[in-house]
């Protein structure tokens, strides 16, 4: 089977399923499950923006960027979580319009985009001593993650409009 | 009425009619408005979670207050003007919803939250700073600013439901 085909058959399945029937069939499930997306999207934005931020030299000078790393990272990987599951339940309730939608085809890219980067050449350059990287490499690997992280927002917001 | 007689004003401006016949300023408004929740109410929970104790543990709370208090300032004042942009596209229909005015109560209760912590708790600072255990008084006003903010959001997303169509 021809891989779009394949994602095609994916989207029907989502929107025929119970979750995307429920979805679709509420009043009020898909503002909530949208409100918990916005929060997610709070928190994980934070996070984002701070490690970056300290990467980049520009805050908590006095915190190893390690241990703020590693302080930080349930709340990241938490409301990750949030923002996928919850992303996927809105998804769900109009799937095979999704499907179509360029916006939302974006997304998706930069949303594998940021996570492969985030889980491994991001994650080795936060997790090395300080020493160990320079700095102009550190500012390079907190731009590249604002970079495709700010593309899963902005194509985000871009999927009601196109 | 004052108020009904501001609203009416606004909407009959060239800024409010502008905002309303453009394809795009109410895109990219929204969208700064949205986006911006990670700058100021990302950093805004990461501030309670470091007042109850839960990340940052080893900073001092006042070291805390001031690394984020910039980007806290910078992202309050983006998200005050695009929301009064916002508004003025549409000053009627907005005052209109319940969400909306249930949303600017709730804002007068967190910014009294932040006033009611800076000049109690917060000045007191210096003696909990490091403290295994934040003191009661941090942890309430981190708690209350946290469910205040959560029911913002949603009263804010409620508002665009709630509109009457255009």
């Amino acid at each position: 089977m021809h891989p779009a085909k394949l994602l095609l058959v994916f989207c029907q399945w989502a929107l025929h399923s119970n979750f995307g029937h429920a979805v679709r069939d509420s009043v009020w499930l898909f503002p909530a499950v949208e409100i918990c997306h916005l929060l997610g999207l709070a928190v994980l934005g934070g996070t984002v923006l701070l490690l970056n931020l300290r990467l980049m030299n520009l805050r908590f000078p006095n915190e190893p960027v390690a241990e703020l790393a590693h302080d930080v990272q349930p709340l990241m990987v938490g409301s990750l979580a949030v923002m996928l599951i919850s992303g996927f339940f809105l998804f769900s309730s109009e799937a095979v319009k999704m499907y179509g939608n360029v916006a939302f085809r974006y997304k998706m890219i930069f949303l594998l985009l940021a996570i492969m980067y985030t889980f491994t050449i991001y994650r080795k350059v936060v997790m090395s001593g300080e020493g160990r990287v320079p700095l102009a490499w550190r500012v390079s690997a907190a731009l590249l993650s604002l970079v495709l992280w700010a593309g899963v927002g902005f194509a985000g917001r871009a999927i009601g409009y196109v | 009425m004052f108020l009904t007689n501001f609203l009416r004003w606004l909407d009959a401006t060239h800024f409010s009619q502008w905002m309303r016949g453009s394809i795009l300023a109410e895109p990219i408004v929204e969208s700064t408005h949205v986006l911006t929740l990670t700058l100021f109410l990302g950093f805004a929970v990461l501030l309670d979670l470091r007042l109850l104790g839960v990340v940052m543990r080893k900073r001092p709370v006042s070291e805390v207050l001031d690394q984020f208090n910039p980007y806290l300032m910078w992202g309050f004042a983006v998200m005050i003007v695009s929301g009064v942009l916002l508004f003025s596209g549409d000053p009627l229909s907005f005052y209109s919803t319940i969400f909306f005015k249930i949303k600017m109560i709730l804002l007068v209760f967190a910014g009294l939250n932040v006033l009611i912590f800076n000049a109690t708790i917060r000045k007191k600072v210096a003696e909990w700073d490091l403290a295994a255990k934040t003191p009661r008084a941090a942890k309430i006003a981190a708690v209350v600013s946290l469910l205040l903010w959560v029911a913002i959001v949603a009263a804010g997303r409620a508002i665009a439901y709630a509109l009457p169509p255009p």
